[in-house]
């Protein structure tokens, strides 16, 4: 029933889609040709849904097909789908400081192979407490593969699945069984099955609005070094809105991952609306139950301009349905600070630990807060 | 083996269950049936996704298995499991040593689980993997394999392999992506909440007896509660339930009072309770009851 021309039209339409970003392969096509097969041609709307169930899988694709289906079947006047670029301007922002600073320094492949852990211990020591934001480009280039190392600890949580396991604490019936056979049914043998500890889903939520310029590279590191870590970890950035990065991040060169974000954040170095970020975070994905359970770390100093009393709801839901809350502010590095930004100020009654992330020691207690962490003690 | 041969005759028979699905949904478990593809049907909690393949299978006049999925499922929860008492008892009571292995792992002493009791059945089988999101990764890979093969293998028994293929719908809250591997493997069909018109239906037909001004009142109400910026915007399920206790409390209308005092089975969150209290409750019915009245 499907001429070559429909077939040709299809198969076409399957390569718009691929344009844009879809996940079609042959055999999605395949099917929507089963599928387009199986409906009434005529009814444009059935048409419209055989493609859809057979081409789409995310729901956050259905926009793109919407739009590709109406330019592509209905010859509707709407531009095709065209994945958003990026001002060359805004890409230039990503911590510009320190990568003005890096460039300066030199090729970054050649110093990149040195071990860091080949330096002095003292010389060690001292990079250990040098604040991210006063580091050289050397300096910088050292640290890089310490934060990588540093991130790779998780918080843990108990497994519900079982594995065999002599010290565990339930009986392994089906071995049981068939070990008691040999002894005629006396359970001489018994052996046990215990849970594993698994990785704890980890979210975490990066400011980079322009005053953490100085800081975001190098939390942009650790994100990256996290998100490689296992599957579980989720990255968001913000400034005046959020940006999912996770899919970015799980790039395996640093710098390329680092590339990508710059691409997909529309709003480096602006200015920051931190309860709007988490409303929106708590709308699309807390909705998800993505943050259930989850322990979630967010990286920001606080400064709220709008709207303080947001921040303080939106921490509070945060807060219910996480594992726990941690808080990372670059500034709480300098021993003068105090919490007096509206934004910190109303945030802090959710938060479970508060940590400065300033340098290199300041990441290792973090990772060490993030590996024991406990279920929430302040409600 | 779907037995309809249009979309049309399918929304038919779902009708005839109770069940009102919009034409994107009809097709989705059209192009299940006539392809035999599994469907994943994804949407905010409360647009019907169980519901469809119960409804499914009641069309279909099949059996309808479910598979309920949390964290740390596994095989012998979900496939099959030995029936170790029994085991036992059975070595006991041949007590001389002589039972086999073999005996010991028969057919008599396996507890058969949703997975296998679908694969292997000899009745038309509906099988709702519910809520698979919430399952752990491992257990996504083994279900790939079932539902790539449909076939399950018992080390003790061999090999079972589905006679007929069941229809498969699996539902996700998406609280995770789930595996591409197993989303290539299925439709792909996401439910929004439902137009006014067909929610009125809805409640109407779930509701027996139901006045019809509460009905679209309810409906309207509940519509605007959506366009609210709350926490968990109610899905049909809450608008069923909720005009399930009006109509039990005898109302054939709303007024702002009973809204105040049942608000609670609309929505589940303090937040969006307190959110919608006082003026904006009074405005919100005022609307609604216009809205209901056109």
């Amino acid at each position: 029933m499907a001429g070559d021309a429909f077939v040709r039209h299809v198969v076409t339409f399957g390569r718009v889609l691929r344009e844009v970003g879809l996940e079609v392969g042959p055999g999605r096509v395949a099917d929507a040709l089963r599928g387009l097969d199986a409906v009434d041609l005529e009814r444009q709307e059935d048409v419209y849904y055989a493609l859809r169930q057979t081409l789409v899988s995310r729901h956050d694709e259905l926009d793109l097909f919407d739009r590709a289906f109406r330019a592509w079947f209905l010859r509707a006047p709407v531009l095709p789908p065209v994945r958003v670029q990026q001002q060359p301007q805004v890409q230039q922002r990503v911590g510009e400081s320190l990568v003005d600073r890096q460039r300066d320094g030199g090729d970054e492949d050649s110093s990149g192979g040195e071990d860091p852990l080949e330096l002095g211990a003292s010389a060690r020591e001292l990079l250990r407490d040098r604040d991210f934001a006063e580091m050289s480009p050397d300096e910088y280039l050292r640290v890089k593969r310490l934060i990588a190392l540093i991130a790779r600890r998780r918080p843990k949580r108990m497994s519900r699945r079982r594995h065999a396991d002599p010290r565990g604490d339930r009986l392994d019936v089906r071995r049981l069984i068939r070990h008691s056979l040999r002894t005629g049914g006396d359970p001489v043998d018994r052996p046990f099955r215990a849970r594993k500890d698994v990785p704890r889903k980890l979210v975490v939520l990066c400011d980079v609005s322009g005053s953490m310029d100085a800081y975001a590279r190098a939390l942009l590191l650790f994100l990256h070094a996290a998100v490689g870590s296992g599957p579980g970890v989720e990255a968001f950035a913000f400034g005046t809105r959020l940006s999912r990065l996770t899919p970015e991040l799980g790039t395996r060169d640093p710098e390329a991952a680092l590339e990508k974000c710059t691409e997909a954040v529309t709003d480096w170095g602006s200015g920051t609306r931190i309860g709007a970020s988490l409303k929106e975070f708590n709308d699309v994905y807390g909705r998800r139950a993505l943050s259930r359970g989850a322990v979630v770390v967010v990286v920001s100093d606080g400064w709220e301009r709008q709207d303080p009393e947001l921040v303080g709801r939106e921490m509070a839901r945060l807060a219910r349905a996480a594992y726990a809350v941690v808080w990372v502010n670059p500034l709480k590095g300098n021993p003068e600070y105090q919490p007096l930004a509206g934004g910190m100020r109303a945030a802090l009654p959710f938060v479970d630990r508060f940590l400065p992330g300033h340098n290199l020691r300041s990441l290792e207690e973090l990772a060490t807060v993030l590996a024991g962490i406990e279920r929430r003690h302040a409600a | 083996m779907s037995g309809f041969r249009t979309i049309d005759e399918l929304e038919t028979a779902l009708q005839a269950a109770d069940y009102l699905p919009d034409r994107g949904l009809s097709t989705a478990l059209f192009l299940s049936l006539a392809l035999e593809k599994p469907l994943l049907l994804e949407g905010e909690a409360g647009v019907g996704k169980t519901e469809a393949a119960k409804s499914l299978a009641t069309a279909t006049g099949s059996r309808l298995i479910r598979l309920q999925c949390y964290e740390g499922l596994d095989v012998a929860h979900a496939v099959y499991e030995w029936n170790y008492p029994r085991q036992l008892l059975h070595i006991r009571a041949a007590q001389e040593g002589t039972v086999s292995e073999d005996e010991l792992f028969g057919p008599e002493f396996l507890i058969r689980r949703p997975l296998l009791e679908a694969i292997d059945s000899d009745e038309p089988v509906v099988l709702l993997i519910d809520e698979i999101d919430r399952a752990d990764e491992e257990f996504e890979a083994f279900l790939l394999e079932v539902l790539s093969d449909f076939q399950i293998t018992i080390p003790e028994l061999g090999t079972i392999r589905a006679r007929r293929r069941p229809a498969v719908i699996l539902t996700s809250n998406r609280t995770r992506e789930l595996h591409d591997a197993l989303k290539r493997r299925a439709l792909f069909h996401w439910i929004g909440h439902p137009s006014i018109e067909r929610e009125i239906e809805i409640v109407k037909i779930r509701i027996p007896g139901v006045s019809e001004r509460l009905a679209a009142e309810a409906a309207a109400f509940v519509r605007e509660l959506r366009g609210l910026d709350l926490a968990k915007p109610p899905g049909v399920a809450e608008t069923i339930d909720w005009t399930m206790a009006l109509n039990a409390l005898g109302r054939r209308e709303l007024d702002a009072e009973v809204v105040e005092q049942t608000l609670g089975s609309v929505l589940k969150y303090r937040e969006d309770i307190e959110q919608v209290r006082d003026e904006t409750l009074a405005e919100l019915v005022d609307t609604a009851r216009a809205a209901a009245s056109r």
